[in-house]
């Protein structure tokens, strides 16, 4: 049981950790209010908006909880404390997510007076059928995987003849299971494609520097979405507040759509994001593609269960516009077949494969095809090209495909990040093609194919800018930040398989 | 002088713990009867009744808990509902001060154990909406408090060892008092050595036997204007000072947070309208619902000063002779177990509260009974709402000959 108007609310605060500031005194609120404590009615008007979302806090004091009340029991022992913001000024309840604890050496007083970061997470367990509540309040160290990076809105400088890349994001989470030699990212178990979704676009929004109200159009793309009729794109505009924020109506101003078509359903939308902002008079400066996976397999002995040896979880996000481009989208080929090479029937836990097309029709057909034609199109020789990224299914694909089309090495392996966060599906090429912009220099063309079961492809090139280096200092979350960091945790199959299936 | 406080004339209460064969209504007919035996009272001499429970409503899906007590008394007087026992008897206490009605009766009921799988989400969900989102459990609040105490006073290394054993020794000293309580959930012993024992093996600064439990049971008490109660008992105890106080809901945005502003609040404003002073309370019923909560709440009152009553209860424990010995002076606290060992249903503790004063002021305590070195005149009972989001105090005291 869930009311609607109950979690419209909580998540409406809670997501994002909405507050106010007194304009007269500065005493500071979580949860927003229209007039002060202190000064009374004379505040009335002056209350300043502040959200927690992207500041750094302390963890003042904590706890361990190992009998928690009902609803989060499948989060196993956590530890909760209070939250400093602002030197104190506001204190939040809080608990530590992404935290498997070990309790024989357990120091509570070790957690204490550290710096943590807000976390967007499911917030407790609730029926399959009910609304899945979300909050902010979950953090986690600083000083450990997930960095804090203040989020500064640039003033637009340099526009561009046209449309590309303006900004982008990358989020896998700390845990990775190891077995043979390719690693894969795993969910903590407050986590699905929703939360990976809104914390990419967060990591695309502090790197790019773009105003949020500018972005008019969210695309996300998932096959993983755990609501069949209910988009991501929505909370993703609300909690990042895309677009020109209604306060008095409670809407953003932004179009926010969820997009299917297996692992291109967001690289499928590229080109129309770059197409919007090209368009004249459209007023939508920016449109943000998101792809966001926490990728579904059957268990291991039942039909499709080979693809749990290889599904990651995670997402990625692009924004597009007109300034301060980083990479210019000079053009793109797309292709489609009705080839059913994997597929979900609605209602069905999991995706199946038939067999008979993998790879041979499906994958191989349709990115050599999609390649081939942008090449043609755009007059490019395989010299013309420094990168090549492709979808990444695993790891021998994406090579065996790369080399029929006649790339080197030097040219395919900087995007290969198959082996080190496993198929994270619709943010799979995305992640290949994040890895090469965080090294690319500038004037450099980067060919990046897409490949969704079902069938189809979508080939771009990109050229980048020289804003590609500025922007560089923004992020310090890269792709090679989150492949090969000391605080990496590795968990056994048993663990895998309960942070996967979720609260 | 005295002539113009409500007087308590007779008292009752149901054992503390388990009663699933028996109906809430059935609880406070319990007590009440109990109450009114006491008192010699009929059901006609009553004007009104005041109840109380916490989450009756959640916890047994009862709505309007008068029509149960209007049909089993076949009484239609007005009766109203508060949340907890203090404010029923605070808000009886108003009404017979302003002349309004004679006599009547204050009652408490919960049935925790009813709703045993969900009882600490309910509590949790109560306490405050935000914590309980962010993960935080009925216990948690306590341990934070615990935390921010030792960090603001710096208690560490062996003074944190021997501040430990205090709060320990809290739980031993209630659960001691219990076996002479026949009204207690627990009369059993229990040791410091198993209570840091069961700590240390939790990870927990504080383990199963810092907290009260969840408990079923009633109480009630008959008020009746002084010139009544003169016609009814040659020893009327009077609610000589009484007053509540308010907190934020939520704990950690709270500027206090090694103790409860609501507290101390109360306190000064009851002593102010009893017209005596912290020193003339000899006996107190604290609010235990951990051994933490004593503790602080000896601060809060103004019995021990800031960061001291660990020190008071350690020093007062080492030997223990049934009282703390605070400033030079005695004080007794929890004669009945306490929260932790008397039982805590909520809506009823703190008619258990007043029950124990009530006893010990007529001398009626049995073994129970406390030896001050000075005739006993005057008791306080500090209630909870929350996490010290409301804080009650009554002060309760005898008529002078």
């Amino acid at each position: 049981m869930s009311s609607e108007p109950i979690e419209r609310r909580v998540s409406y605060i809670g997501d994002r950790l909405r507050g106010s500031r007194c304009g007269i005194c500065g005493k500071e609120y979580f949860r927003t209010k229209d007039y002060c404590g202190v000064c009374g009615r004379r505040s009335f008007g002056k209350m300043k908006d502040v959200d927690l979302f992207y500041e750094k806090g302390t963890l003042e004091v904590c706890t361990l909880v190992k009998e928690p009340t009902n609803k989060f029991t499948k989060l196993g022992p956590y530890v909760y404390g209070i939250v400093s913001f602002h030197n104190g000024k506001v204190r939040v309840p809080g608990r530590l997510t992404d935290c498997i604890l070990r309790e024989e050496e357990l120091d509570l007083s070790s957690f204490e007076d550290r710096g943590v970061v807000p976390r967007f997470r499911r917030r407790y367990a609730v029926e399959q059928s009910d609304i899945i509540p979300t909050i902010s309040l979950a953090f986690t160290f600083t000083d450990e995987y997930y960095p804090h990076q203040k989020y500064e809105v640039i003033k637009p400088k340099k526009e561009y003849e046209t449309p590309g890349i303006i900004g982008y994001g990358v989020y896998v989470p700390k845990f990775r299971i190891k077995e043979g030699p390719m690693e894969r990212s795993v969910p903590f178990v407050d986590e699905d494609s929703i939360t990976a979704a809104v914390e990419a676009g967060k990591m695309a929004l502090i790197h790019s520097g773009a105003d949020p109200s500018m972005v008019g159009k969210v695309y996300v793309g998932s096959e993983s979405n755990p609501y069949a009729v209910k988009p991501i794109a929505s909370k993703v505009a609300q909690v990042l507040k895309l677009g020109e924020e209604e306060r008095m109506d409670g809407v953003q101003g932004v179009d926010a759509i969820d997009t299917e078509f297996a692992c291109k359903a967001a690289t499928s939308m590229f080109k129309d994001a770059a197409a919007l902002v090209y368009y004249p008079g459209a007023r939508t400066p920016c449109a943000m593609v998101i792809g966001t996976d926490n990728s579904q397999a059957a268990p291991r002995e039942e039909l499709g269960g080979e693809l749990d040896f290889f599904v990651g979880y995670g997402g990625s996000a692009f924004i597009f516009g007109m300034y301060d481009v980083i990479a210019e989208l000079e053009g793109w080929y797309s292709c489609t077949s009705d080839t059913p090479d994997f597929w979900r029937r609605d209602l069905e836990p999991y995706p199946r494969h038939g067999g008979r097309f993998t790879g041979e029709p499906a994958y191989f057909k349709h990115i050599v095809k999609a390649a081939r034609s942008l090449m043609e199109k755009l007059k490019l020789q395989l010299s013309d090209i420094h990168y090549f990224v492709s979808h990444q299914p695993n790891v021998s694909f994406p090579i065996k495909v790369a080399k029929a089309l006649g790339f080197k090495e030097e040219q395919y392996m900087p995007g290969l990040q198959v082996a080190k966060f496993g198929n994270t599906y619709s943010g799979s090429s995305p992640i290949g093609l994040a890895a090469v912009l965080d090294k690319a220099k500038p004037e450099e063309r980067i060919v990046i194919v897409g490949y969704g079961s079902g069938a189809g492809s979508d080939a771009y090139s990109l050229v980048t800018t020289s804003q590609i280096t500025e922007k560089r200092r923004r992020q310090k979350f890269t792709v090679q930040h989150q492949a090969e960091n000391s605080h990496i945790e590795y968990v056994d199959y048993d663990t895998y398989k309960r942070f996967k299936l979720g609260l | 002088m005295q002539n113009r406080f409500p007087a308590i004339i007779g008292v009752g209460r149901t054992k503390f713990g388990e009663h699933y064969e028996r109906e809430h209504e059935n609880l406070v007919e319990e007590a009440w009867l109990k109450a009114s035996d006491a008192a010699g009272i009929e059901r006609k001499d009553l004007d009104a009744g005041y109840f109380s429970d916490y989450f009756l409503q959640i916890t047994n899906k009862v709505g309007i808990e008068e029509g149960f007590l209007s049909e089993l008394s076949e009484l239609h007087i007005p009766m109203e509902k508060m949340r907890s026992f203090s404010s029923a008897l605070l808000n009886a206490c108003h009404a017979i001060q302003s002349g309004k009605y004679r006599m009547v009766l204050v009652g408490g009921v919960e049935k925790m154990t009813d709703r045993w799988d969900k009882i600490r989400d309910d509590l949790m969900l109560l306490e405050d909406p935000w914590s309980y989102y962010a993960g935080c459990t009925p216990e948690a609040n306590h341990e934070l408090m615990l935390r921010e105490y030792v960090k603001k006073y710096k208690i560490s290394g062996g003074t944190l060892e021997k501040f430990n054993t205090a709060l320990a020794q809290i739980s031993v000293k209630n659960h001691q008092h219990a076996m002479k309580n026949e009204y207690a959930q627990f009369q059993r012993e229990v040791s410091v050595d198993v209570i840091l024992k069961e700590r240390s093996e939790a990870h927990k600064p504080l383990g199963l036997y810092d907290f009260a439990p969840i408990s079923d049971g009633a109480s009630a008490l008959i008020l009746a204007r002084p010139e009544t109660a003169k016609e009814r008992t040659d020893k009327p105890i009077y609610v000589v000072g009484s007053s509540s106080a308010t907190d934020y809901i939520t704990f950690p945005s709270r500027e206090e947070r090694t103790g409860f502003v609501a507290s101390t609040m109360a306190m000064k404003n009851a002593l102010k309208g009893a017209r005596i002073r912290i020193e003339d309370i000899q006996i107190a019923e604290l609010y235990d619902q951990s051994t933490l909560l004593e503790m602080v709440s000896l601060e809060d009152l103004g019995f021990s000063k800031r960061g001291g009553a660990w020190l008071d209860v350690y020093n007062s424990c080492k030997d223990y002779h049934g009282f703390y010995q605070i400033n030079g002076r005695k004080l007794f606290v929890n004669t009945n177990g306490g929260l932790k060992a008397d039982g805590n249903p909520l809506g009823a503790t703190g008619g258990a509260q007043v029950f124990e004063i009530v006893k010990q002021l007529k001398g009626e305590a049995g073994d129970r009974q406390v030896k001050p070195d000075e005739d006993l005149q005057f008791g306080c009972v500090l209630e909870f709402e929350g996490f010290g989001t409301k804080a009650y105090v009554h002060i309760l005291g005898k008529g002078l000959a």
